[in-house]
């Protein structure tokens, strides 16, 4: 690692930011600094600086706010996995970060962390995207925010200007008769990031039929796909085997899917079939029994 | 550039002055000569290089020792008082959860951290709160049976 390397501990957003500023993309954040070690020693990335946010207070909070849980940049995975108000709101998402790696690497690993590296195999993006969730970004013009779908750019590539920072993620609790799943495929071991992830959301009118629908895909592209055009062939429709093969299929086919170590493209595509099927009908599934299963 | 930090280790502090990007193991190992940690994988998967910061288990290969700075850590040198071993250490002895010992280190404190936070867990809960923790050698029965045994002298001992 080169010599020249400089370390601060900003104590505040202002400073981190004016720091990002100064090295521009030479620098690199420090969060839970579980990928960014590896990715260094693998010198696939040598910044000349690293900002630690671990001395920021009040980026490592969870709250309820107007309908919507705001999770901050510096939560760790671990701790979204515990929580008891994400477990209560929006369980599916304690339940992907509890699928993440394993303890070791969740009790380091944070929010802000997952969405920066934008790894394409990460767990979580897939997830906020089917939540439309939205990305709180600061830099030096102020706050502002960035829908989940729109954040993921390319592989560890994101819609973040160079000096800015993610402060936290906004998730909207799914509304009333809503349920939801997650399927995380791993083609190694239990503990490896997923071949093909697939989230989705289903809320139900009180006729059966899917008055919402969702559904991301994550691990088979660079980035979460998601195809309302798709999505809206379940909507409206009660999601019988018939409905739910034909959104299946249509993310099968627009998915131009990737080869890697865990599964070849056209492995991937079929797995696609699978999953998205069976993400739905886990959350259609869901939806049907009840409040509780949120 | 260099830095100076304190590291808190097994309740002793440790000046060193470090380069930015060294991890907490490599100091672990290197300046401060606490060898019990191993470097496995050095990619975040095989648990043997595992300690407690504060109280939390963490991959010590994936962290930068510069963030562990004002935290307290715990290795496998400080689990035994002294030389009486810590019950778990005790235990993997008595049920040959050891062989060639390289993912013992990161097994213990992978143990320690479960029975603090699950001091009576059933045998499934032993091997999801190990999953992780790679061993090629014993085939984790004798960890596993080592853990449930250090659970229930741990709790007589209360």
């Amino acid at each position: 690692m080169p010599g020249s390397l400089a370390f601060y501990h900003p104590t505040t957003l202002e400073d981190a930011i004016g720091l990002l500023g100064e090295h521009g993309d030479e620098a690199k954040v420090v969060a839970g600094a579980t990928a960014l070690t590896i990715l260094m020693r693998q010198r696939l990335v040598a910044p000349s600086a690293l900002v630690s946010l671990g001395s920021i207070p009040g980026l490592d909070r969870i709250e309820e706010v107007d309908g919507s849980l705001r999770i901050g940049a510096m939560v760790r995975h671990r701790d979204v996995e515990l929580s008891q108000i994400v477990r209560a709101r929006i369980p599916v998402l304690a339940e992907t970060f509890g699928k993440v790696a394993n303890v070791r690497v969740r009790n380091a690993a944070t929010v802000g962390g997952v969405l920066a590296e934008s790894d394409y195999a990460s767990d979580p993006p897939a997830v906020f995207v089917a939540l439309d969730a939205e990305v709180e970004v600061r830099g030096p013009n102020g706050e502002r925010t960035i829908p989940a779908r729109d954040f993921f750019v390319a592989f560890y590539e994101t819609a973040l200007e160079p000096d800015e920072i993610v402060t936290g993620i906004v998730v909207p609790v799914p509304a009333a008769g809503s349920g939801t799943s997650y399927h995380k495929f791993v083609t190694r071991s239990s503990e490896d990031r997923p071949c093909v992830g697939v989230a989705a959301l289903v809320r139900l009118a009180p006729d059966g039929s899917a008055a919402d629908l969702r559904v991301a895909v994550g691990a088979a592209a660079e980035t979460p796909q998601r195809f309302p055009d798709y999505e809206a062939l379940g909507r409206g429709h009660v999601l019988s085997d018939d409905i739910v093969g034909r959104v299946a299929d249509a993310y099968a086919g627009a998915i131009d899917t990737l080869d890697d170590m865990r599964g070849s493209a056209w492995y991937r595509t079929e797995m696609v079939r699978v999953w998205v099927r069976r993400a739905i009908e886990s959350a259609r599934d869901a939806a049907a029994s009840g409040p509780a299963a949120h | 550039m260099r830095y100076l930090v304190t590291l808190q280790v097994n309740r002793t502090s440790y000046p060193v002055e470090l380069e930015v990007g060294r991890t907490l193991l490599s100091v672990l190992r290197g300046e401060l000569g606490l060898t019990g940690s191993k470097e496995g994988c050095d990619d975040s998967e095989c648990g043997a290089c595992m300690v407690l910061i504060d109280g939390r288990p963490v991959n010590s290969c994936s962290y930068l020792a510069l963030q562990a700075a004002g935290r307290q850590i715990t290795t496998v040198e400080g689990l035994a008082s002294g030389t009486k071993l810590h019950p778990l250490q005790q235990a993997f002895l008595e049920h040959g959860a050891v062989q060639c010992g390289f993912c013992t280190p990161g097994m213990l404190i992978s143990a320690t951290a479960l029975l603090a936070a699950n001091p009576d867990p059933t045998e499934d809960e032993i091997r999801a709160g190990l999953s992780g923790n790679l061993c090629r050698c014993t085939g984790y029965v004798g960890i596993v049976a080592a853990v449930r045994s250090a659970a229930a002298e741990l709790a007589n001992a209360d």
